[in-house]
């Protein structure tokens, strides 16, 4: 039944709304990931064709066709099987992800902030990813950046991907929230305690695979915590895909029924996260 | 389709047929006063609906056939807080411009937290309130949008993609909390505007916003959607660490014009804070005339009557109108 919502929602440009209207690069991706696992060639092979079309020349993508911007997107494009994206547009999409960073880890921002004589905040020691350039580094184009790349790293271990993952995971666990789980970025605003939201957890948590410490068991708690109240169809299926990557789904989970699908991300990120429960994550292999 | 009225026309519409140019001794230029209504409100009841039809009746709104879009603030899911602006009250107002003979009237905002706008919609109550709200929604964030240059200019920001549901309306009604904000000083109708910035765009936070100068963007949205009104829920509004982290603060009024920097200048007299200490205000009005109080022309309860002092954080205390 989903697949059949995102067949009949494929734009005529062969790209996905969010709803409705014109195409954009995340539920693009997000439906060809989805069709591809559910063996619809056709309309997946269409939905390349938009996101090939919109690849900028910096070798980034746009969130929108005809947005004069690369942006966090690159890092989902990048999720795409190179063999189906085609080789070189993929490892472009990688080297856009290598040179980018917030704006917070350039040289020129450093400098200045030296020059002018502004302490150095610890967590602003590890570079991640922003979600448009010249902005700073957040949790949720940090953990995708993460994702895409360790997957690159599976197929083609170069230390310089080894090290951006590295750091981008040294971030994460940076800005992990005091009582665990993460918000956006900052730990704490003008002396506050910032509070940790369902669906950026799970992402963090995701992009964390494989790394095991006091932090993450404290954030999986905040995650089984959020799982259980939580009642957005989004942030659970990140939230699973979270606790899936450590292992740690409880078994037997159910997603609740009454939870609807807002938009076709949700509906195609939905279908992903089922087919990673079944051991085909399209996030880590 | 209607005529567009600049912001010069609109203003002067505002103003009333007889109204007269105010100058000032001081060499300022004159200034047309603008209308600004505050009316009492309690409590967020049924009551809401005949003081929302009175007030815009006050202002003479004139849109018959015409495309009005409701933008409230949502931020966060915590219903039981004060942090979004109250589904009652842009019910009502939802309720009234549909009775004013609006050819459309839709609801639209784009939250700059959270990504899942219609949940977060959802937890504030409005899909219980709003009768087919998913159908006359629109999430700002995910719209179609379109590149535009603010006409005025204070921030590093140049141009900027808007969603066209925003700048296709002929009257955008902001319609935010009434809260202190740990960045900007208050958060009222013109930072409630940060919301149409699209997140699918610049990300969820606007952090584009935050690098081109918080007040300076406020001032460059302002300058983008001209037709637009104010209407400020200080029923219930925040103090202290607002917009998020502040303490509910019962102030029980609503306030409403055409000039959202006359609107905001009044909200912050109400909350006790000095209009011209608040950036983006002083940016706005060019340091001087418009939101200045003798130059708005205010009806209903006198500030005197409704003043409470909002608690302000340590950096902002400067701002008070007592330490003026």
């Amino acid at each position: 039944m989903a697949i059949e919502i995102l067949v009949s929602k494929q734009n005529p440009d062969g790209g996905w709304p969010y709803v409705r209207g014109a195409s954009w690069t995340e539920p693009t991706v997000y439906s060809v990931l989805a069709l591809l696992a559910a063996g619809e060639t056709k309309p997946a092979r269409r939905g390349l064709r938009w996101i090939l079309a919109t690849e900028r020349p910096d070798g980034g993508w746009p969130p929108q066709a005809g947005v004069g911007q690369s942006s966090w997107v690159t890092a989902l494009v990048a999720l795409l099987p190179p063999e189906r994206l085609g080789a070189s547009v993929h490892a472009r999409a990688i080297a856009w992800l290598l040179e980018t960073t917030g704006k917070e880890s350039t040289l020129a921002y450093r400098l200045r902030e030296w020059l002018l004589g502004n302490p150095r905040p610890p967590e602003q020691e590890f570079p991640g990813w922003p979600w448009i350039p010249d902005t700073a580094a957040w949790v949720g184009p940090t953990s995708l950046a993460v994702l895409a790349l360790d997957k690159e790293y599976r197929r083609n271990p170069l230390p310089a991907i080894g090290v951006r993952i590295d750091s981008g995971r040294q971030f994460l666990l940076a800005r992990m929230c005091h009582e665990g789980g993460w918000n956006h970025g900052s730990v704490r605003a003008l002396g506050y305690e910032s509070r940790p939201y369902p669906e950026t957890t799970g992402m963090a948590l995701a992009a964390l695979r494989g790394v095991r410490s006091p932090e993450t068991e404290r954030a999986l708690m905040v995650a089984r915590r959020f799982l259980a109240e939580c009642r957005s169809a989004d942030a659970l299926n990140w939230l699973r895909l979270g606790l899936l990557a450590h292992g740690q789904l409880p078994e037997g989970y159910c997603h609740p029924v009454r939870i609807e699908d807002r938009t076709l991300p949700d509906t195609s990120l939905g279908l992903l996260v089922a087919e990673a429960e079944k051991g085909r994550d399209c996030f880590s292999a | 389709m209607p005529p567009r009225l600049t912001r010069r026309e609109w203003l002067a519409a505002s103003a009333g047929d007889g109204a007269a140019l105010l100058t000032s001794c001081g060499g300022e230029r004159p200034v047309v006063p603008s209308l600004v209504s505050i009316v009492r409100a309690p409590v967020y009841d049924q009551r809401i609906y005949e003081t929302v039809r009175r007030m815009l009746a006050e202002h003479r709104l004139e849109v018959r056939g015409r495309n009005v879009v409701l933008k409230p603030n949502l931020v966060e899911f915590e219903p039981e807080s004060s942090i979004n602006s109250h589904p009652l009250l842009v019910h009502a107002a939802f309720e009234a411009f549909r009775a004013m003979g609006a050819a459309s009237v839709r609801i639209a905002e784009g939250p700059g937290h959270r990504r899942n706008t219609l949940d977060l919609a959802e937890a504030a109550g409005y899909f219980k309130t709003v009768p087919r709200f998913e159908d006359i929604f629109v999430d700002l964030n995910l719209d179609d949008v379109t590149r535009v240059r603010p006409p005025r200019q204070f921030s590093s920001l140049g141009e900027l993609y808007l969603p066209n549901t925003a700048l296709s309306a002929d009257l955008l009604v902001s319609i935010p909390k009434m809260k202190t904000h740990h960045w900007a000083g208050a958060t009222l109708a013109m930072k409630n505007l940060f919301g149409v910035v699209p997140g699918g765009i610049y990300g969820w936070p606007k952090n584009v916003l935050h690098w081109a100068g918080i007040d300076e963007s406020i001032a460059d949205l302002h300058a983008a959607f001209p037709r637009h009104f104010a209407l400020v829920d200080g029923i219930i509004g925040m103090e202290g660490n607002g917009p998020i982290q502040g303490t509910p603060k019962r102030a029980g009024v609503l306030v409403a014009g055409r000039d959202p920097a006359a609107v905001d200048a009044t909200c912050c007299r109400i909350m006790r804070i000095e209009p011209l200490k608040i950036t983006y205000l002083r940016l706005t009005s060019g340091g001087e005339s418009h939101i200045t109080e003798r130059n708005i022309r205010q009806i209903g309860e006198s500030l005197a009557a409704v003043a409470t002092p909002f608690e302000l954080i340590p950096e902002f205390r400067w701002a008070r109108m007592e330490n003026s």
